[in-house]
């Protein structure tokens, strides 16, 4: 009995042991390990240029493309269309946006059920906002009702979207949320990464990515050391370890 | 019934469709591209109108207009909306694609890919691609030179749509082995895993028509495994981890055609956790479809160790999980049904499972569902767990929620449904607990006397087979209620069937019920030997051999009663119409090389003349030995199959004073 007590005590003792050997590292000796760490201009060209590409900074792109001498890895001509598009959308323009996206490629809506709720939705969204009552009545009937009817999962985001016709007052409603700017940006959101996808383009720009791995590769190496650290991702300053 | 708003849209469109003004033209044709994109209820309603025919003319018009004043882009423009028109009626719809090819476009659009725009070209490809995604395409000659250059010039052709094109038509149309060699000859494989590097599409595409080629054809197989030193074979694996959902079923579909053509590819127990891993994850995924599940039951049917696999990683509670949700698709919901069968088809262990988590709640659920194909599969599945014996005997199948539904099933029209019903209550009513209660109370015996009597063969034959196993080992009461309502003539009509599988059956049945004690044998005797009479005039007729066992194991039965039924018996053994120089069944059936129909006829004459204490014992054994019977067991003294060995040992060592020792 005893020797279970003896090494109890003395797991206890390591562990504490443990917590109290935290590396830490200063920062200078942090600034002096980053400076040796080499990475090449063209890898941070190509994420910027894989940002402005992929959110559909066009005209960004070409001068960054003409001061750095870049490459982006799509044509930017198609970023244009795709960028007419998102901006449709965005500006509530939805039957615009509908033409431009069958324009561009006639496969996308007619491949992608959800895509297309999404914008009869928002169209339906623009119809109410604007306080034509009857025309958005109609509109559901004929062409969103069938939607559900070929698909039932959308069904429970029709009802909350015809909602909205009940209430007098929109802005207070509980689906009020429907007729934000954000639920404008979310649909063009997903026409922008359909027509990125048929265009065998990523969808999500890289630089994302990395912030997240950074963010997860400091919480690890909290566990096992004090440093400095990144805790503001847009000014990236090293802010001194707490000893 | 198209609606009143699509009439009105559809005849302003149509009057734009027939102006003489190109910008009309165009102008009506992007309209009418605009209304159809996404919308299936419109496509259906225009379809009807006979809106494909007027759009199919517009191009046929413009490819066969020579200039005339109007500017060549405008007549290009027109020929690409009015194909992109008829690729969107053919997009994912069978009645569109149908009427696409009807209005005779179909040439048309195979002329665009020879125009010299690129637009055009890429626009008649994408509609072809469309059309050729549906069964009702025409069907494509490989072994045509000319076609298959066409078809290698399609797929080197840098367009992914053109060359999407390529790989569709393959995946349409390659349907025998002298195809899949001819492609494979041609050098297919090697420009389809070149694409496997292309688009996204490309991938995917290419991916499926592989998959197509390779499909039971093991010389088209090792080509592809040794293709550039197992290169081409690594590209599948790597794009079984790729990102997109789709991307990985394709190549794990094709993993999967490969390992089941080929059994010795893919056994590495890495790449088989793997194929387990990504099905499952990918059940769970709404974009990948429905094929998800029927890919999974393709990788692990009829293969233990993948089930334990599977099961190991949590197969049976990953399947639940998905049937709890709601709403599902009716093809999705028969594919994780067929799953959960293939996955309890052959071990307890799965089955224990599936019992412990109460899945079959929500199966027996899916018997009453729309869907007749869903019906089917949930009969499937229930048949599956239902050979768990110890489940079985403790009669936790036979349950009234489990049994109506089933039998309700029987009333359906459709003969599949009925056969796949019957499947399940066959193995359900081998209990032993509960009397089959539950069956009977709920009418079930009834339904299935009538369709015992059904125009169907196969029902026929699986009506026996479910009443064959009720009456196992049952009681009296049981075998007397079942005799009532089947018959004697009823019987002995299916015992003389003209489906051999249904005679089969019907004999089966007829031994079960004879079997057990003394009383039950009488029923051979009903209606003046009416049964005992079919079954001998079919062993006489039948060159079946499971029949001819089932049929002397009844015979056997019979013989084991007292001695009216052994003289019977033997009226049977030996009937009178035989001539000296034809042969008498009985000893062609003991000449037989199948084990089992000598151990049944062995059986049989060994009943007839025991105990030798009997009667007429003395006096059948006689008869045998006078037409030569006797003189053919002594032939069988040392049968390879020992059941056989025994009898005969036994039979002559009874009888050895009379004439002829064992030797």
């Amino acid at each position: 009995m005893s020797m279970f007590w003896i090494v109890i005590r003395q797991l206890a003792e390591t562990g504490e042991a443990m917590a109290t050997s935290k590396k830490v590292i200063t920062r200078e000796e942090w600034e002096k390990k980053l400076n040796d760490v080499q990475i090449r201009k063209e890898d941070m060209n190509k994420l910027v240029m894989n940002f402005l590409v992929t959110e559909g900074y066009v005209e960004a792109a070409e001068k960054f493309r003409m001061e750095s001498g870049t490459e982006p890895d799509i044509d930017l001509a198609t970023i244009t269309d795709r960028m007419a598009v998102k901006n449709a959308v965005q500006c509530g323009n939805v039957e615009d946006a509908i033409e431009k996206v069958n324009d561009l490629n006639p496969e996308i809506l007619d491949t992608n059920p959800q895509l297309f709720f999404h914008l009869q939705q928002q169209r339906l969204i623009e119809l109410i906002r604007n306080g034509k009552v009857e025309e958005a009545l109609e509109f559901a009937q004929e062409e969103l009702a069938p939607r559900g009817e070929e698909n039932q999962s959308f069904l429970e985001e029709l009802e909350r979207t015809v909602a909205l016709l009940a209430f007098e007052d929109v802005s207070n409603c509980p689906v009020g949320e429907l007729l934000d700017m954000s639920q404008r940006l979310k649909t063009a959101s997903e026409v922008n990464a359909a027509i990125l996808t048929s265009q065998s383009h990523e969808k999500d720009p890289k630089l994302p990515s990395l912030l997240k791995m950074l963010i997860w590769a400091q919480n690890q190496l909290d566990e096992k050391a004090a440093y400095p650290r990144i805790n503001d991702l847009s000014n990236a300053t090293l802010e001194d370890p707490a000893i | 019934m198209p609606s009143t708003s699509s009439r009105h849209e559809l005849s302003e469109l149509l009057a734009g469709l027939a102006s003489n003004d190109w910008e009309v033209k165009l102008g009506a044709l992007r309209h009418m591209k605009n209304k159809i994109i996404g919308k299936k209820d419109k496509k259906l309603d225009f379809v009807e109108l006979g809106a494909v025919a007027a759009v199919a003319k517009t191009l046929s018009d413009a490819l066969n207009v020579n200039g005339e004043g109007n500017p060549d882009n405008i007549k290009n423009n027109i020929i690409i909306q009015s194909a992109t028109v008829l690729g969107s009626f053919a997009c994912g719809f069978d009645a569109g694609a149908q009427a696409v090819i009807n209005a005779g476009a179909f040439f048309n659009l195979a002329r665009l890919l020879s125009i010299q725009d690129a637009k055009v070209v890429d626009a008649g490809a994408r509609s072809l691609r469309m059309v050729y995604q549906s069964k009702l395409a025409p069907k494509y000659n490989f072994l045509q030179d000319e076609n298959m250059k066409r078809l290698i010039s399609l797929l080197s052709n840098e367009n992914e749509n053109v060359s999407g094109l390529g790989a569709s038509i393959i995946t349409h149309s390659c349907k025998t082995t002298a195809e899949q060699v001819a492609l494979c000859d041609a050098g297919i494989l090697e420009k389809l895993t070149s694409l496997l590097e292309g688009s996204i599409s490309q991938r995917d595409a290419s991916l499926e028509s592989l998959a197509t080629i390779l499909k039971n054809n093991t010389e088209v197989v090792l080509k592809f495994v040794e293709n550039e030193n197992g290169r081409s074979l690594d590209s599948v694996i790597e794009l079984a981890k790729n990102k997109y959902p789709r991307t990985r079923l394709l190549a794990c579909i094709c993993l999967i055609v490969i390992r089941n053509t080929c059994p010795s590819f893919l056994q590495d127990i890495g790449i088989k956790a793997k194929l387990v891993r990504t099905l499952l994850e990918l059940l769970e995924d709404p974009c990948v479809g429905d094929e998800a599940p029927f890919a999974f039951s393709s990788l692990i049917a009829q293969k233990e160790e993948l089930q334990r696999l599977a099961l190991e990683a949590s197969a049976i509670e990953k399947l639940y999980c998905q049937l709890q949700k709601d709403p599902l698709r009716p093809k999705y919901i028969e594919g994780i049904l067929l799953a959960l069968a293939d996955m309890c088809s052959m071990l307890e262990s799965c089955r224990d499972s599936f019992l412990k988590l109460e899945v079959l709640d929500l199966v027996t659920k899916a018997l009453s569902h729309d869907s007749d194909d869903v019906c089917i599969a949930a009969c499937i599945c229930i048949r599956s767990v239902s050979r768990s014996v110890k489940n079985l005997c403790a009669g936790h199948f036979m349950k009234d929620t489990i049994v109506t539904p089933l039998v309700k099933l029987f009333i359906k029209s459709s003969t599949a449904v009925q056969v796949a019903a019957l499947g399940a209550i066959s193995n359900i009513v081998v209990d032993f607990t509960t009397r089959k209660s539950a069956f009977i109370q709920c009418g079930g015996l009834k339904e299935l006397v009538q369709l015992s009597e059904s125009m169907d063969g196969s029902v026929r034959s699986n009506a026996l087979w479910a009443l064959r196993n009720l009456i196992f080992l049952a009681d009296n009461k049981l075998k007397e209620d079942v005799f009532i309502e089947l018959k004697a003539p009823l019987l002995a009509s299916l015992i003389s069937d003209p489906e051999p599988f249904v005679q089969e059956q019907a004999m089966a049945f007829v031994r079960n019920l004879v079997d057990g004690c003394i009383d039950s044998i009488e029923y051979a005797f009903t209606d003046d030997s009416l049964i005992l009479k079919a079954i001998g005039k079919q062993l006489q007729s039948t060159a079946k051999v499971e029949i001819r066992i089932q049929g002397m194991y009844v015979l056997s039965n019979v013989a084991a009663g007292k001695d009216s039924h052994k003289e019977a018996v033997m009226n049977q053994l030996l009937p009178q119409a035989v001539s000296i120089r034809d042969q008498y069944f009985v000893i062609r059936f003991l000449q037989s090389s199948d084990s089992q129909l000598r151990t049944a006829t062995v059986w049989a004459l060994l009943n007839v003349t025991h105990p030798r204490s009997d009667p007429g014992a003395f006096g059948r054994y006689i008869k045998l030995q006078e037409v030569g019977i006797i003189t053919q067991i002594k032939n069988m003294i040392n049968d390879p199959c020992l059941e056989v060995k025994l009898r005969v040992r036994t039979i002559l060592e009874k009888y050895a004073s009379f004439g002829g020792s064992l030797l």
